[in-house]
């Protein structure tokens, strides 16, 4: 069974947002009003953290991408009433919008924040409801939403794998994140192929997960930056 | 036909991804539209990709844009376009929302109300079309062609060239653009005798010190930067960043040096300063092929001070430290690091040289790159091949054109206020306001939204009130073409043929091809057809000059001279520099195409074409001033003086010299003027704080205002959204009792803006900085009404050499509000 | 013949009197209640057409003023058949008054507590998944659960003991004589039914306990089941627990204060009642205040830093006020009043009330919103500020409470008079005899044969 996950560089990252509007876009995730994204309310499946470090002028800016760590002992899918967010047999941690009652459990569960939640029925930009991605279902008011490490390009890859008749390669499914980062910092694949980068990098002595204390697997990596 | 089994496959996949659509539990609660429900339902979901080039910015990044049953969907980054390598930038994956944006200009439009009162009435293309050349041949009849003007942006290459065909032919030569280049150049032209942008190659320094250019963010290609920025770790490159606000780039850096406003030029001297002293220079370099370094002795006897003598007399560390801020260790640091690492990189653009000394400064900061020997060489700066294309046959002007032409452009008319530049949006407003030389009657505006993004709104405003006809040729209603008569819109580019080549500071020739990946969604055209058209309708030999019957038959004219040249190649996959170079070394050469159309097809297939190779360059090419020779005594600045100094009486009294240098805001007198020196900003002392402007990667020059998600991400990097903010150091802050978070009036002494504080120890004290960006008035429903622009409250106040508005200037106070 | 003839003659009359009078102040107040439950509906009807949007909350803060009322509520509900279960079990002849009141309580609130994780939801319509996909691993499931076996096992514990006296009220004749008859289910006081009825009563009574204390207990565990600082305590049980009951003691004593004003029960409710139950009030006190103290010691004593951004967060930042007013409410003013037998008057009593309700729904909030305005990750604080729908659902809650126990006293004495009878004919003869068991001396036959 693959187990799929994420690395980021941060060295190479330099925070400049590729990601969250790749994300965005390739998603179908709304766009809130802007009393409402000032309200906390935006939708990013993929957040930035901007942490400043230091005082003037040794100071450091540091930004992390951050989208869904899919867990592989996460806590969110534990507490979930219905199962509407569960780890499936890809190691993925998915939604399921259509059985989601909206309790909002999952979210308060997660130690990352990385769950958003309807609080209004999705709007969008007028005129633009036509560039919506066909693989990705749009969501309603009411339920939770998260990065989806992109599950819906997996079963396009592995439908084509299928058809060849032959197993998936590394670097064959490629989030839209990752597919878009102008640092190549992203890189994505399964840690249970050897050969795969990803699990290459996961074994890189510079290698952390954020609060691995806590033990709920996460599965994606952060390579530190090195200091010159 | 044969179905393919991965033909087949992406019907499958489109039907499944359909069935997800509809099968997701959309009740009444959710407002698809019945169409795309329809197509939900009954399409196949035939998957397509097309490659082309994204013009959001003038990063010229290949794209690749997804379509099902022809209805783009997503864009990602082409892999193998050489300049973004398969990389974005926010704003090019927004692209869509900007297609498919409800505030397109979707047919030609008059305007029949007062500017800004939104009343419009739809023309069929036609009339329009008539209108304009009825008033075009009006003028030629009149023997008034010259008062034509037009406006571009910073369009570059075939597009540049088929305007300025027009205006030729047309007999005007008030062709202008907006921003960018010209004014930043200046600096450029002086010591290289051209004002090329030279090309760092980030990749093979060791050392990178940049003066305030913000390229990871706001470069010219931010994207391709990144990419180049990427490999700092296994290169071991070390990156410097100077700059009073600490930017994306500033953050990315391994050290953040930050600098008062306005007085980079004199840190970079005081740089040149240790470099000079400790004879760290390139010494064989500065010998061959610079000129002014020593003190020298002219044809006439007369005894010069050189670049050396006034750095080492003027600006040790100790007095760089007092004017910039930074710490005379830090100089001495920083200045042996650079002599001792090489190859290292100086950049400088930015806020460098938007200030009234940008020029001077930017001369001092580009100077330490020629005391480095950085030109032409591995490591250092290159200047790139304009792309082989072929050239059309020259204009064949008739006498009216003639005539037109020879008068003297608007923006250098009597008014001297910029002698040293073609043009600025400054003189070119207040000589229009005054009708000097002559009155305009019509000006065409392509692209851009000069009364956004400038800070001299009102002059500007003035100006475009007193044209007879302004036709824009804008796609959306913004702050500019609410004053148009007439609006013609432009195709969006990924619905247009197009061209985007050689973006500056890239380093390789490039060619990057648009190609209609959509049909137009609206009643626009291209408006290089609408010049051939308007050019045929004058007929004569005006349209003559345009023998070709579209744009795209333009483009692909003078494609035929890359194809034939037989340099560089089509991008591809596996196609990477070292790659080409061993090949080229035998002789051979990549993409025999059997015909020009195959090459053709391979390139609208790919997205461009590019030639890495740099032949290496004789350097008179180089340089091309007067010497030969990297001039750290610049003598066409010398030649500029001296001519203005004539012009305005003479050098019998030197009272004339006093005069024309004080109006270019120069102190320095003597041989000081002509080398780089570090010039006073005249800031209003009264006020405490320094007021900076600064940008953010998802909407750099407030053109993504309309897109809802780069609204939304406007503040990633600050938590904020679709809201200004001003930066402000604690210590500062709480010199005024400000808070995280408060509301504050941010005060100048032509006006105020209230919004709300951020605290950041990642800006200097006693600087206060407010991106840019937001502050909309028109542009349509998501810019309009969300946030401030500084520019509101900058000084109108420019580099008197440049003509570049003094971003940086303007001094500030800031106030709770209560 | 004249009602109030009867009533008068009657030994119990005050008992029956709310049944049968009823007057202008009574559809004044319920009036005023009733408009405010309607208001409540629309506003909850705004929230299901456009979401949860309406309220304050957002992300971080992904639950607010309904999951805060729901936990309070629910411990609120602790008052009744928790209590008086105890002192049923304890055999204290002074419940005798006054279980029926908590019982109540325990009925009406459980129901509006059980209904706010419902209002909470972003699709309610969709509830039923609960039962078509519910799984057991949720605490949540557990609470739907416990909730509900406690809501039935607590209005049979309520209806059981009302049998008698609906017997009483259908023998009278007069109004709604149908539903008197079916609800007495042909009681007639014969000796084995007095038998069975007391039988049941007693198995209940054992077992409404555990159900009780498993209710807040597993309430406790949806915050301390998350790895969240602030709520992954081990001590979160009994601290809830405690809490409950802690606040179900007090709402129990402003019920009886007001009915006791209201329908002039004051030979019934008298002032050893108030000392007894203020007395347990300021054990309750202590108790919470112990637990509150270990929780916060053990936090900032290791110190950690995620769990010290919530502590310090609520000591000294935005949450300072409403914690520090926690300790005030549910502490200092209890034990100060509560300690001191001349401040120990029914109005002392009441202001101690008043003041632990309000402390322990403080207490609530305390727990809820300040963990996830901090949230692990470094993000911007969360800040969370209740919207009118919000606030309307909340008086809406408060309105349903006085509105049941307004309908219910028309119905059904609030006082159980067979109990006071019972008490009246056998209590003291028992007590007595059990005093004497407890003393040395001769066994007791009837001891005896139960042992
Ligand atoms: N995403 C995106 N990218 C773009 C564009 C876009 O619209 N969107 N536009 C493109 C265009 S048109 C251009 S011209 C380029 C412009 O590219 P740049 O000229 O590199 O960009 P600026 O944002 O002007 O850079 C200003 C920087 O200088 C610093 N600075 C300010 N004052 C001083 C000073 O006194 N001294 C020093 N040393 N530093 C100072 C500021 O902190 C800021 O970081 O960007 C291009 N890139
Ligand atoms: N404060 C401040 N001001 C600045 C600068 C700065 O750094 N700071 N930078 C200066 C610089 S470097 C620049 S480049 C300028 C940028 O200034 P502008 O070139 O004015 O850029 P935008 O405001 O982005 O305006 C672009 C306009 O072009 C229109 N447009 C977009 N696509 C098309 C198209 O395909 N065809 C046509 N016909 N129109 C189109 C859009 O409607 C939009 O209104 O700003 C200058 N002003
Ligand atoms: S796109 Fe890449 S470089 Fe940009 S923020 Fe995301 S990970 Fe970092
Ligand atoms: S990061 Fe959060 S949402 Fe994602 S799997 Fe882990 S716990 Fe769940
Ligand atoms: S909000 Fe939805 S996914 Fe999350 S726990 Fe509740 S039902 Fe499950
Ligand atoms: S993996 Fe896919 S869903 Fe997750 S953040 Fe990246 S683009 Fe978004
Ligand atoms: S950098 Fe410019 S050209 Fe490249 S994707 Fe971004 S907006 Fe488009
Ligand atoms: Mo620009």
């Amino acid at each position: 069974m693959p187990k799929w996950a994420m690395v980021f560089d941060l060295d190479k990252c330099t925070g400049c947002g590729a990601c969250m509007a790749a994300c965005k876009m390739e998603n179908n995730v709304a766009i809130v009003d802007p009393e409402e994204a000032q309200a906390g309310r935006a939708l990013f499946w993929m957040d930035m953290i901007n942490a400043h470090e230091g005082e003037y002028p040794t100071v450091a800016i540091k930004r992390m991408p951050k989208p869904c760590f899919h867990c592989d002992n996460p806590p969110c899918t534990k507490v979930c009433p219905v199962r509407a967010t569960y780890l499936n047999e890809d190691g993925l941690v998915a939604q399921i919008y259509h059985r989601c009652i909206g309790c909002r459990y999952c979210m308060a569960a997660c130690p990352f924040t990385a769950k958003v939640f309807n609080w209004w029925d999705p709007r969008w930009l007028e005129g633009a409801t036509t560039c919506f991605n066909p693989d990705v279902s749009l969501r309603m008011a009411g339920v939770v939403e998260k990065c989806s490490f992109c599950a819906h390009r997996l079963h396009h890859v592995n439908e084509v794998a299928r058809v060849d008749d032959r197993a998936l390669q590394d670097g064959e499914f490629m989030p839209a994140c990752a597919e878009n980062c102008p640092a190549d910092a992203i890189y994505f694949g399964d840690l249970e192929n050897k050969d795969s980068q990803v699990y290459k990098l996961s074994r890189s002595y510079r290698v952390s997960r954020v609060m691995e204390d806590l033990g709920v697997e996460p599965k994606v990596y952060y390579l530190a930056r090195r200091t010159a | 036909m044969e179905i393919k089994r991965r033909d087949f496959l992406r019907l499958f996949g489109g039907i499944s991804g359909a069935l997800v659509l509809h099968g997701c539990g959309l009740d009444d609660v959710f407002d698809v539209p019945a169409s795309l429900l329809e197509k939900a339902k009954n399409g196949s979901g035939l998957e397509s990709w097309s490659n082309t080039i994204c013009s959001l910015c003038p990063g010229g990044c290949g794209i690749q844009v997804r379509s099902i049953d022809g209805v783009p969907v997503y864009i990602r980054g082409n892999r193998v376009y050489p300049v973004n390598q398969g990389g974005m930038c926010p704003l090019g994956l927004n692209a869509l929302h900007a297609l498919y944006n409800p505030d397109r200009v979707k047919a030609p439009m008059r305007r029949s109300g007062d500017v800004g009162s939104g009343k419009w009435e739809s023309v069929s293309w036609d009339d329009a079309l008539r209108t304009v050349s009825e008033k075009l041949s009006g003028l030629r009849k009149e023997g008034k062609p010259h008062q034509v003007g037009f406006l571009g942006y910073e369009e570059r290459g075939l597009m540049r060239d088929h305007i300025s065909r027009f205006m030729r032919a047309y007999g005007s030569p008030n062709y202008y653009q907006f921003s960018l280049t010209q004014n930043d150049t200046v600096a450029y032209q002086l010591l290289q005798g051209h004002a090329q942008v030279p090309a760092p190659d980030l990749l093979n320094a060791r050392l990178i010190v940049s003066f305030g250019a913000n390229f990871l963010e706001a470069g010219y290609s931010p994207v391709y930067y990144t990419k180049l920025y990427s490999h700092h770790q296994e290169r071991q490159t070390k990156y410097v960043q100077i700059e009073s606000r600490m930017s994306l780039t500033g953050a990315n850096a391994d050290q953040w040096i930050p600098v008062r406003p306005g007085t980079y030029g004199a840190l970079a001297l005081g740089i040149a300063y240790v470099v000079i002293r400790e004879e760290l220079y390139d010494k064989e370099f500065v010998r061959d092929h610079t000129k002014g370094f020593e003190d020298w002795i002219d044809r006439g006897g007369k005894k010069h001070a050189g670049f050396k003598s006034f750095v080492l007399g003027n600006y040790y560390p100790e007095r760089a430290s007092e004017i910039s801020g930074v710490p005379s260790a830090t100089i001495l640091e920083l200045a042996r690091q650079l002599g001792n690492t090489r190859p290292s990189l100086i950049l400088g653009d930015g806020g460098a040289i938007a200030n009234t000394n940008g020029t001077f400064a930017l001369m001092a900061v580009h100077s330490l790159n020629a005391l480095l020997g950085n030109f032409e060489r591995e490591g250092g700066i290159y200047f790139i091949n304009e792309p082989p294309f072929q050239k059309h046959p020259d204009v064949l002007e008739d006498a009216i054109a003639k005539a037109g032409n020879h008068q003297t452009p608007f923006a250098q008319s009597e008014d001297d206020s910029f002698p040293l530049t073609n043009f600025s949006i400054e003189s070119f407003a207040k000589n229009v306001v005054a009708g000097r030389p002559y009155p305009l009657s019509v000006l065409f505006i392509y692209g851009g939204n000069p009364l956004f993004q400038t800070i001299n709104h009102n002059d500007l405003a003035n100006a475009l009130e007193k044209i007879d006809l302004i036709v824009s040729f804008d796609s959306a209603i913004n702050e500019t073409s609410e004053y148009a008569h007439l609006i013609l819109p432009d195709h969006m580019f990924l619905e247009k043929w197009g061209e985007v080549s050689n973006v500056p500071s890239v380093g390789f020739a490039h060619v990057g091809v648009q190609h209609p990946v959509v049909q137009p969604l609206h009643q626009t055209r291209h408006t290089g057809d609408v010049l051939i058209e308007i050019a045929r309708h004058m007929g004569g030999a005006v349209g003559a000059a345009f023998p070709l019957n579209s744009y795209e038959e333009e483009i692909k004219f003078r494609m035929k001279g890359v194809y034939l040249s037989g340099e560089g190649a089509v991008a591809s996959q596996g196609v990477r520099q070292l790659w080409l170079e061993y090949l080229q070394q035998r002789g051979w050469q990549i993409g025999r195409y059997a015909s020009f159309e195959e090459f053709w097809d391979r390139l609208l297939e790919n997205g461009g074409w590019w030639n890495p190779i740099r032949k290496k360059r004789n350097w008179a090419s180089v340089f091309r001033t007067s010497s030969g020779k990297f001039e750290f005594y610049s003598q066409s600045l010398k030649a500029s003086v001296d001519r203005l100094v004539d012009n305005s009486g003479g050098r019998q009294s030197l009272h004339n010299e006093d005069l024309v240098l004080n109006k270019l805001n120069i102190s320095a007198r003597g041989d000081g003027v002509f080398v780089p020196h570090h010039e006073r900003v005249p800031y209003e002392d009264d006020l405490p704080l320094y007021l900076i402007p600064f940008h953010v990667l998802p909407n750099r020059d407030g053109q993504a205002s309309n897109l809802p998600l780069m609204q939304e991400m406007f503040g990633y990097s600050a938590n904020r959204y679709w809201s200004s903010w001003v930066e402000i150091h604690p210590e500062t802050a709480s010199e005024y009792d400000i808070a995280d978070q408060a509301w504050v009036w941010v005060e100048t002494s032509v006006g105020r803006v209230k919004v709300q504080a951020k605290l950041s120890h990642a800006i200097m004290p006693n600087v206060i900085a407010i991106p840019f960006g937001l502050g909309h008035t028109s542009s349509g429903r998501y810019a309009k009404g969300h946030g401030v622009n500084p520019h509101w409250i900058l000084r109108n106040i420019y580099d008197p050499i440049s003509g570049k508005p003094a971003l940086e200037a303007t001094k500030a106070g800031i106030s709770l509000v209560i | 013949m004249d009602k109030s003839k009867i009533l008068d003659s009657e030994r119990d009359a005050p008992l029956f009197r709310p049944i049968y009078e009823t007057g202008k102040g009574y559809y004044a107040t319920g009036g005023v209640f009733l408009a405010i439950y309607l208001w409540s509906l629309y506003m909850y009807y705004t929230q299901v057409r456009s979401g949860l949007g309406v309220t304050g909350m957002n992300q971080p803060v992904t639950w607010g003023f309904y999951i805060v009322n729901f936990v309070f509520f629910i411990g609120i509900s602790h008052a009744g058949t928790l209590i008086s279960a105890i002192l049923r079990l304890s055999k204290a002849e002074w419940r005798r008054p006054i279980t029926r009141m908590a019982e109540v309580i325990t009925a009406i609130v459980l129901a509006i507590g059980g209904l706010h994780p419902i209002i909470d939801l972003g699709r309610p319509d969709r509830m039923l998944s609960l039962l078509e996909s519910g799984r057991l691993q949720s605490p949540l499931l557990w609470d739907v659960t416990s909730i509900t076996a406690y809501f039935t096992a607590s209005t049979v514990y309520l209806y059981l003991p009302m049998i008698p006296d609906i017997a009483r009220i259908r023998d009278r004749g007069g109004k709604l004589k149908w539903l008197y008859t079916f609800m007495a289910w042909g009681w007639q006081g014969t000796e084995h039914q007095k038998r069975v009825l007391n039988r049941a009563i007693n198995i209940l009574m054992v077992m409404v306990i555990p159900i009780a204390v498993s209710v807040h207990t597993v309430i406790s565990y949806i915050f301390s089941m998350t790895l969240q600082p602030g709520w992954h305590s081990t001590i979160f049980g009994p601290y809830f627990v405690a809490g409950a009951i802690f606040s179900g003691i007090a709402a129990l004593l402003i019920v009886m204060i007001i009915f006791r004003k209201v329908f002039h029960f004051e030979d019934y409710l008298k002032q050893i009642h108030f000392q007894y139950l203020g007395t347990l009030l300021l054990i309750m006190s202590i108790v919470w205040f112990y637990f509150t103290f270990s929780e916060y010691l053990t936090g900032v004593f290791g110190g950690e830093p995620h769990e010290m951004n919530t502590i310090l967060y609520k000591f000294t930042g935005p949450f300072a006020i409403f914690f520090w007013g926690m300790v005030f409410c549910n502490f200092v003013i209890p034990v100060t009043i509560l300690s001191f037998r001349k401040l120990k008057t029914i109005t002392g009593v009441l202001i101690a009330s008043i003041a632990v309700v309000i402390g322990m729904w403080l207490e609530r909030f305390i727990i809820v919103v300040p963990s996830l305005a901090n949230p692990r990750m470094h993000l911007p604080l969360g800040i969370y500020i209740p919207t009118l729908v919000e606030w309307a659902m909340f008086a809406g809650g408060l309105s349903v409470f006085a509105l049941g126990f307004m309908v219910f006293a028309k119905f059904f004495p609030l006082i159980s008079i067979w109990e006071i009878e019972e008490g009246r004919e056998h209590g003291i003869k028992e007590v007595e005899e059990r005093i004497h068991s407890y003393l040395p001396g001769r066994e007791l036959s009837s001891l005896k044969g139960e042992g």
